[in-house]
């Protein structure tokens, strides 16, 4: 069934405090990203029941909502027009989000922030690599082709000048000029510059000498902190010229004064001592990984997927970039400890897809599951696994083991591994750890970047079959079953209670109108007259004049603004006063029997309802099954005593 | 004023359809007639009073007929109670 994406957005708006209650709104492949300014407005229940919506979260300031590919732009363009919001990008989403959230957040998501977009160009560069290394295995002579001294080149761009990108996408997070963050990215692997990765004990770059000052002459190629850094020296300068310096001069001080003195800082300060710095985190992050024995790759492996649940996991990319140009590694070995968490939560995941009854479930567990496969692992921890936690531990267990494993197994290479600088690392014949030739990619992807192929099934294997019989274990069916059928009957009357409202909002049409006034249709159906009513009790008038509902829904709304002056003890019937009016509502003939079965009264005598409220919720299958007529009778019952009584 | 004891005999009580024509034989006399069961009491000619006292099977409740025709009124009604209800 094709989602109503205009009601979807419309359910949407309403379970938010209006499009008033929204600060910025923006969408990503799967989610509905919204900054709200009244979080207490906000009925979460409410929102995960509207159809569309998969599930819901709280995350880095933002509500996401769950909607699906394809499907979210849709249901975004309609939310746009429903609540009058503007559109946000992305980014003004994470900026609106961004000014909620403590510093110390601030700081780690930097890095993602930064590395999210140029994903893509590293992705490709990295598969590229991947398949022209293959190649040249494959087939020796390809190796020393044209080809591949081409598509080596074509495939080593983004990496080899990564710090370009890097201080582009940073500008642009900072709020600095793009063109001139791009300006302090060239700059760092200028080719003035000697190559950061020549540089050898015997080959040392030459320096210049300012005064008391000393530059190396040298690049920042694979560095990634440094021109973060130096970008964000860059951006703040900017602004603050840009506030300082007056306006006619502006154009050609503000981004000269800007570039001069960023160029100063980054390569005399900044440059010098934060790749040192950087240098120590990713020998740290090395060290977790091989010198632990295992258990700091366990301890990754289960810690993983919390930096997921809170969007911090893309700062790893910093490291994973530097383990590749490193000259000691030259392997992205972080990657196999992401792929085990991720995995993980693909096997944790399947496992409440193949379990669960409750169709919703399953339909968002499914494609979560293949989704995250793939190493897209939100829709799966959001989705599913975080929300019901066991599914989400047994992840973080599957993992753990996984990443232990995949640490700890070496194997013999077959070929020579070098760093994205084009430095031998290993020589064929040596003994190396698991790893990938790019970053950004993991689970089945991986497959294309990863250095043993067979090895990494085994990890896959580990990490997801681990996961999946965790959850299958510690995820018991029977509460699951009473929960989901409890959720599901909820969802019934809920929805009884919806299409009500919508009935009720609706115009309806006077069934009974009289000298004390008008008896709106309270119930969905086929008006016929009361003499059709296939009861002759009802039909012969003794209980007064009125007409008949062949119901279409199972519910009876108010006719009026009154006051309920009875309630049948077996909830089929009620009594309405108003205005001199006595109006008896009686679902189905001889439905007395059924004893209440089938039956909601959701009002008591003497409560005062308006019109359009819900008065009774009743099941048309169950009155037919009980052998009984579902026709309501609607009945003036002192018709005898008012004026101008006119029926249908 | 004329009083009678009752016990409902009919399974589902005084619901809609025995109310309504309880109703509709009381209207034949001009005598007010009250039902009253427990502390609770009611102008039968109110049907939706009637309904909402909730007089089931098995339930005994007091009625008074009171009015210029009350003797005949009461044993018509006594005896409608015990052929309907």
């Amino acid at each position: 069934m094709a989602l109503d994406y205009r009601k979807c957005a419309e359910e949407i708006s309403a379970n938010i405090g209006g499009g008033a209650n929204v600060i910025s709104a923006a969408h990503c492949a799967t989610r509905l990203r919204l900054v709200i300014a009244d979080n207490g407005k906000v009925n979460k229940k409410a929102l995960e029941n509207v159809d569309g919506v998969k599930g819901m979260f709280e995350s880095n300031g933002q509500l996401q909502l769950i909607i699906g590919t394809g499907t979210v732009n849709k249901v975004y363009d309609e939310f746009l027009k429903v609540t009058g919001a503007s559109a946000a990008s992305k980014d003004d989403v994470k900026k609106a989000a961004a000014s909620k959230m403590p510093l110390w957040k601030k700081i780690l998501k930097t890095p993602g922030d930064i590395f999210v977009p140029i994903l893509p160009a590293i992705v490709a560069s990295g598969l590229m690599m991947g398949l022209v290394e293959a190649l040249a295995k494959a087939i020796p002579s390809f190796a020393s082709s044209g080809w591949f001294g081409f598509l080596d080149m074509v495939a080593n761009t983004a990496f080899a000048l990564l710090p370009v990108l890097v201080a582009i996408s940073a500008a642009r997070v900072f709020g600095g000029n793009v063109f001139l963050g791009a300006v302090i990215g060239i700059m760092m692997v200028h080719p003035a510059l000697m190559n950061a990765w020549t540089v050898t004990p015997s080959n040392q770059p030459a320096v210049w000498t300012l005064g008391f000052l000393k530059i190396a002459q040298v690049g920042y190629q694979g560095h990634v902190i440094p021109v973060i850094l130096a970008v964000f020296v860059m951006s703040s300068l900017e602004k603050r010229l840009h506030k300082i310096v007056p306006e006619m001069i502006d154009l050609f001080v503000t981004p000269l004064v800007t570039v001069l003195l960023t160029a100063f800082a980054t390569f005399i300060v900044i440059g010098p001592v934060f790749s040192v710095l950087e240098n120590w985190v990713l020998a740290g992050a090395q060290w977790l990984v091989t010198s632990t024995g295992g258990i700091g790759a366990l301890l990754m492996g289960a810690l993983y997927p919390f930096t997921v649940v809170m969007g911090l996991h893309h700062m790893y990319n910093v490291i994973e970039a530097g383990m590749l140009s490193s000259a000691t590694l030259g392997l992205n070995i972080w990657m196999p400890i992401a792929t085990a968490a991720n995995f993980a939560q693909f096997g944790a995941c399947l496992a409440v897809a193949i379990k669960c009854r409750n169709a919703k479930l399953k339909s968002v567990a499914l494609p979560s599951s293949l989704s995250a496969s793939l190493g897209i692992t939100e829709p799966a921890i959001f989705g599913v696994n975080f929300r019901f936690m066991k599914p989400f531990i047994a992840g973080v267990i599957g993992g753990a083991a996984g990443a232990l494993f995949g640490s700890l197994v070496r194997f013999t290479t077959s070929t020579d591994i070098y760093n994205t600088a084009g430095a031998l690392v290993y020589s064929a014949g040596q003994k190396v750890p698991l790893g990938a030739t790019t970053y950004g990619v993991t689970g089945i992807p991986g497959l294309l970047a990863i250095n043993n192929i067979p090895l990494y099934c085994m990890l896959l294997l580990i990490s997801a079959g681990i996961a999946f019989a965790v959850a299958s274990v510690i995820w018991k069916e029977e509460t699951e079953e009473e929960t989901t059928e409890k959720t599901e009957g909820k969802n019934e009357e809920k929805s009884g209670v919806n299409e009500a409202e919508e009935f009720a909002s609706a115009v309806r049409p006077a069934v009974i109108t009289c000298a004390n006034g008008k008896v709106l249709q309270p119930v969905k159906g086929k008006v016929i007259p009361r003499e059709n009513i296939p009861d002759e009790t009802f039909s012969g008038g003794v209980l007064g004049d009125g007409v008949g509902i062949q119901p279409e829904a199972g519910f009876v709304v108010a006719p009026f603004n009154g006051k309920v002056s009875s309630v049948a003890e077996s909830q089929h019937a009620v009594g309405l006063e108003a205005n001199g009016m006595e109006l008896l509502i009686h679902v189905g003939v001889d439905t007395v029997n059924m004893n209440g079965d089938g039956f909601t009264c959701l009002v008591k005598e003497g409560d005062e309802v308006k019109s359009g409220q819900t008065l009774i919720l009743f099941d048309i299958e169950k009155i037919k099954a009980a052998g009984y007529n579902e026709t309501v009778a609607v009945l003036l019952t002192n018709s005898d005593d008012l004026n101008d009584v006119v029926c249908g | 004023m004329k009083t009678f004891n009752y016990t409902i005999t009919d399974p589902v009580g005084i619901h809609a359809r025995p109310a309504g024509i309880l109703v509709k034989e009381i209207k034949k006399y001009d005598s007010a007639v009250t039902v009253t069961k427990g502390e609770k009491s009611v102008n039968a000619l109110k049907l939706m009073a009637l309904m909402g006292m909730g007089i089931k099977q098995g339930d005994t409740i007091t009625v008074s007929v009171d009015g210029a025709d009350e003797d005949n009124a009461a044993a018509e009604i006594e005896n409608f109670f015990k052929n309907n209800l």
